[in-house]
């Protein structure tokens, strides 16, 4: 097969160039380790403001509950009422709870304290989920002390979180991760390696060679391909020793998604190098097109809320398929009778950007 | 009948970039078993000639016959007879002499036996340590001898060179145009381009290129003889203002 | 100073006459606001739930209302036993394939219990993959049976508790997001544009020509960045109009002591352009690769998307030293809440002593280069 000689070719070239070498092996680890930590929507250490004007002990009660949990900061406690706005334009504190004395329709002492929760609204969901991490450890307390004189609430919800129970998010972002990093490695390589035989000068050997088109195409691919997906198992196994991410599913299936996926991004990637006169201007376009993907692919935020005219985007591109069925198979286990669908839809995103690609491909050789 | 068929005939040449006429209608023969040398200034057009021969350029009108086939539509086997060796040695500045060796080989289609007797014989001509040092590191003259070495491996009839011998010292110049000899010997066609006059001599026939177009054909005796001493921006000058004269 | 304007026109002809600095100035800011501005949302305005419900009581039907009526539900019935096979099955099936987002399971002993006992519990499976939606559909859940216990429960209220949301009553995450987009646009025209002029002036060797010029490096460095402080501005004048016209964020603060500070943030931007593209030993790759790896902080360390808050030390240490972190505070805090100068004063400082230390960093490596060609 004369392929291999070009695939050996262009895999002693990406391991003999320092940077390269760097972005294949060092730089994929270094990337979801540090992304691991950053991408999590997890709420800790939100900074809390006290102001208690309550009597009696059941409001500091609370207060030590709220001070307890890594959840929250308490920054300060007061005894005398504040500028809540001048604390939150000032930015040190995220919400600001007030304890004060209530009193019934009949203006008897209640038993439990008022409490005023003030969010800082500007990230609104921190805001939200504190304020109702709030309620929960207030609505907690007030429960184990009724609780305890033999009162109770009359309905109570059991609540289970499946697939995740610890709510960490970095079990939903660790997969998402294991295909940026697939994804960022092969777009790279792939849109490169064209450009570089442009620049060295060496395309027009390789031309009036007797490999044809689709045999140059492949050899071109294929090494990125395999580099990619090395880079992705070593992914996988970062993300599941380093952050203890549960893996549930087969391997098999994912590696039969990743190749999928693997194809449609490697052709949009030589799209690229057919189009760029310098590595620098492929690497640019391969940047600006990774961030657009990334955005509408359902790997920060959920894609749900997207509009409709955004949605033509989200639909044909391909790494959304891929975060829905990695996570899948990740947290839920899911087999390959679970997501045909999203995989057939991914499949033929691959055949069209294939054919469009080798195209072009074809037309550009032939200038 | 082989022997008058020529081995490259070229009608009416022209390319065309944009609105750039960068080749403008020109006609030429390469015969079996000559050295042709292509003379002329940078930017005459002497590479876009040779590229469209091979196919890398689209032709804008015009024919080209390499061995009596028509380039449009026999490349591939054409492919076959030609040899290529680009303006800038063309090799791959990360791989070493014998990695550059095994892949050319191995894309034409060399077996391993061939590829082992092939890295034999460039043993042979250089020495042992430069063999396994990639060609970034290596000299030109020694980069020029390992691209004609690949250019040949496919053991091509018709062998295009475009300036092999830039940048390479007089003396190994000689000894390259040694081994052209021997080639011609073996029966090999070649065009060779060069902007180094006293290169004109080794050649059997001489095509002057200039702004597109043919200015002179002929052999190089008749050249050399009136215009020993100048230099070659000398040597165009005249022969393109008597061109323009006509 | 009439030195220096030349320089600043030729950036400008470069910069209007580069199709890929063209590019980074007009076309990937506008298509970013829109994008992002449309595709960041954590909001949840939509749970598909699946109801199976044994008791099939009189209660258990007016707790399964109560979600119905809710707008943001949409509710999903696996019957109680009649297409045969088991129905809390059949929803976890559901809730597998993401149809759904959460069972509500009650049991069958569930209208007994309340009324003998005054006192029953039921069940909700929430599909918690995405912990962060996992969490608000938890909220939301617990709203509505809060809302049901006050109607249930005759006798005066348990407690007392209430939630206000300042600046962004809506709870809209694109307030969230918007403002600090301009800070990302912002960051990447300035960190960019001076790579791509400063690596032509490299490939076509015209740096070599300034180097020699009788121009003094800061003449240089002021007059190549001024051009680009411009642009950037415009940009930015741009997204923000975008941001509140076409998003409708309103803008609360002054936009003079935003103006002020986006000129530091921009000048932070160009002085880390101009160091990158200085300091890269082989220009292409490493170039790139480092850029990406400095705006890539910036997107992630500055609490741009995900809180500074929630960072493990190190990282929350390594945030202190990007620019971005400090504007981030800075726009938001002006744009949606109104804040003032005096708010700021922590921000304000870090912001100035960045971008000093960035652009001497910058103009000194720049002299020393100049020097070395010398």
């Amino acid at each position: 097969m004369r392929l291999r000689y070009l695939i050996k070719k262009e895999l002693i070239e990406m391991i003999r160039q320092k940077e390269m070498l760097f972005l294949i092996f060092v730089a994929p680890v270094l990337q979801i380790i540090v992304l691991g930590y950053v991408v999590s929507t997890d709420i800790r250490h939100v900074p809390v403001g006290i102001v208690n004007l309550a009597k009696g002990n059941k409001a500091e009660q609370i207060i030590q509950r709220i001070d307890q949990t890594p959840l929250f900061r308490v920054r300060w406690v007061t005894r005398q009422p504040v500028d809540y706005l001048s604390y939150f334009k000032k930015g040190t504190v995220k919400s600001i709870i007030i304890f004060r004395e209530a009193l019934d329709k009949k203006r008897n002492l209640l038993k439990y304290p008022e409490v005023q929760i003030l969010m800082d609204g500007v990230d609104s969901n921190t805001s939200l989920i504190a304020a109702g991490y709030f309620n929960g450890i207030i609505k907690n307390f007030i429960l184990n002390d009724m609780g305890r004189r033999g009162q109770q609430l009359p309905l109570q919800a059991k609540v289970v979180f499946r697939f995740n129970p610890e709510l960490r998010s970095i079990n939903f972002m660790g997969p998402g991760i294991v295909g940026f990093i697939l994804t960022i490695l092969t777009i790279f390589l792939t849109a490169t390696s064209l450009v570089r035989e442009k620049e060295q000068q060496t395309l027009d050997t390789l031309l009036m060679s007797r490999l044809s088109a689709l045999e140059i195409y492949i050899g071109k691919a294929l090494p990125s391909a395999l580099i990619g997906m090395v880079d992705m198992v070593i992914g996988l196994f970062v993300v599941v020793t380093w952050f203890g991410i549960p893996f549930r599913g087969n391997p098999l299936d994912l590696a039969l998604t990743a190749l999928v996926y693997v194809t449609a991004i490697l052709s949009y990637a030589l799209l690229i190098s057919v189009f760029s006169s310098t590595q620098q201007q492929a690497m640019f376009f391969a940047w600006f097109s990774l961030l657009m993907f990334l955005l509408l692919s359902g790997f920060f935020t959920p894609i749900e809320n997207i509009p409709s005219f955004l949605r033509i985007l989200v639909d044909i591109n391909p790494l959304r398929y891929l975060m829905k069925i990695i996570r899948e198979i990740f947290l839920k286990g899911n087999g390959i009778t679970y997501f045909w669908k999203d995989l057939l839809i991914l499949s033929g995103i691959s055949v069209t950007m294939v054919s469009i690609s080798l195209l072009n491909f074809k037309r550009f050789i032939s200038k | 009948m082989n022997q008058t068929v020529n081995a490259i005939e070229v009608r009416d040449l022209v390319k065309v970039f944009g609105h750039f006429r960068a080749v403008k209608g020109i006609s030429f023969n390469v015969k079996q078993g000559e050295i042709l040398g292509f003379l002329g200034p940078n930017g005459a057009g002497k590479t876009t000639i040779i590229k469209m021969i091979t196919g890398l350029l689209k032709i804008t009108s015009g024919s080209v016959l390499v061995s009596g086939l028509d380039n449009q539509k026999h490349m591939a086997l054409i492919k076959k007879k030609l040899g290529y060796m680009s303006q800038k040695f063309s090799l791959y500045p990360l791989l070493t002499v014998l990695e550059n060796i095994e892949f050319f080989g191995g894309i034409s289609g060399l077996t391993r036996k061939e590829l082992r007797d092939q890295a034999a014989r460039i043993g042979a001509q250089l020495p042992a340590e430069l063999l396994r040092q990639r060609i970034q590191a290596l000299p030109p003259g020694i980069r020029q001898k390992v691209a004609l070495f690949v250019c040949l491996l496919s053991d091509p009839e018709i062998i295009l060179l475009d300036e092999p011998t830039s940048g390479v010292d007089p003396e190994m110049r000689r000894k390259f145009w040694n081994e052209i000899y021997q080639l011609k010997k073996n029966g090999k066609t070649l065009l060779v381009t060069t902007h180094h006059l006293d290169e004109a001599e080794y050649c059997d026939r001489v095509i002057i290129i200039h702004n597109g177009e043919i200015v002179w054909q002929g052999e190089p005796a008749e050249l050399l003889q009136q215009n020993r001493q100048i230099s070659i921006e000398e040597l165009f000058k005249e022969v393109i203002s008597k061109h323009g004269q006509n | 100073m009439a030195r220096i304007k030349a320089i600043i026109v030729k950036e400008f002809f470069h910069i209007l006459r580069d199709p890929r600095s063209l590019i980074i100035v007009f076309i990937a800011p506008v298509t970013m606001i829109f994008i992002l501005g449309y595709a960041f949302s954590f909001d949840l305005n939509r749970i598909d739930a699946a109801v199976v419900d044994f008791s099939q009581s009189d209660f258990s039907r007016q707790l399964v209302n109560r979600f119905a009526n809710n707008r943001i539900f949409v509710l999903h019935f696996a019957g109680g036993g009649t297409s045969g096979g088991n129905p809390l099955r059949a929803a976890e099936e559901m809730l597998r394939k993401e149809k759904i987002k959460e069972i509500i399971v009650i049991p069958v002993d569930f209208s007994r219990r309340l009324t003998v006992h005054g006192q029953a519990d039921f069940g909700i499976i929430i599909d918690a993959s995405n912990s962060n939606t996992a969490n608000l559909v938890f909220q939301y859940n617990e709203m509505i049976v809060l809302e049901f216990i006050a109607e249930m429960k005759k006798a005066g209220q348990l407690f007392k508790l209430h939630t206000k949301i300042y600046f962004n009553p809506e709870a809209k995450s694109s307030f969230f997001f918007i403002p600090g987009q301009i800070a990302a646009i912002l960051l990447m025209i300035s960190a960019m544009l001076t790579s791509v002029s400063i690596s032509k002036e490299r490939e076509t060797g015209s740096i070599a020509l300034l180097f020699i010029s009788p121009l003094k490096s800061y003449e240089i460095i002021i007059g190549k960045t001024i051009p680009y402080i411009i642009v950037a501005l415009l940009d930015g004048v741009l997204t923000l109009m975008f941001s509140r016209f076409w998003f409708g964020i309103p803008i609360h603060g002054s936009l003079l002591v935003l103006l002020f500070f986006a000129i530091l943030y921009i000048i932070a931007g160009l002085s880390l352009g101009i160091l990158i593209s200085t300091t890269a030993p082989t220009q292409k790759a490493a170039m790139l690769a480092a850029q990406i790896l400095t705006m890539l902080p910036s997107y992630l360390l500055s609490g741009f998307i995900f809180p500074i808050d929630s960072l493990n030390p190190v990282l929350q240490a390594i945030s202190y030293a990007i620019p971005a972190t400090y504007f981030l505070r800075i726009i938001r805090g002006v744009i949606l809440k109104g804040s003032e100068l005096k708010h700021f004063l922590f921000e304000g400082l870090m912001l100035v002593l960045l971008s000093a230390i960035l652009l001497l960093a910058a103009s000194r490596k720049f002299s020393r280069q100049r020097k070395a060609v010398q």
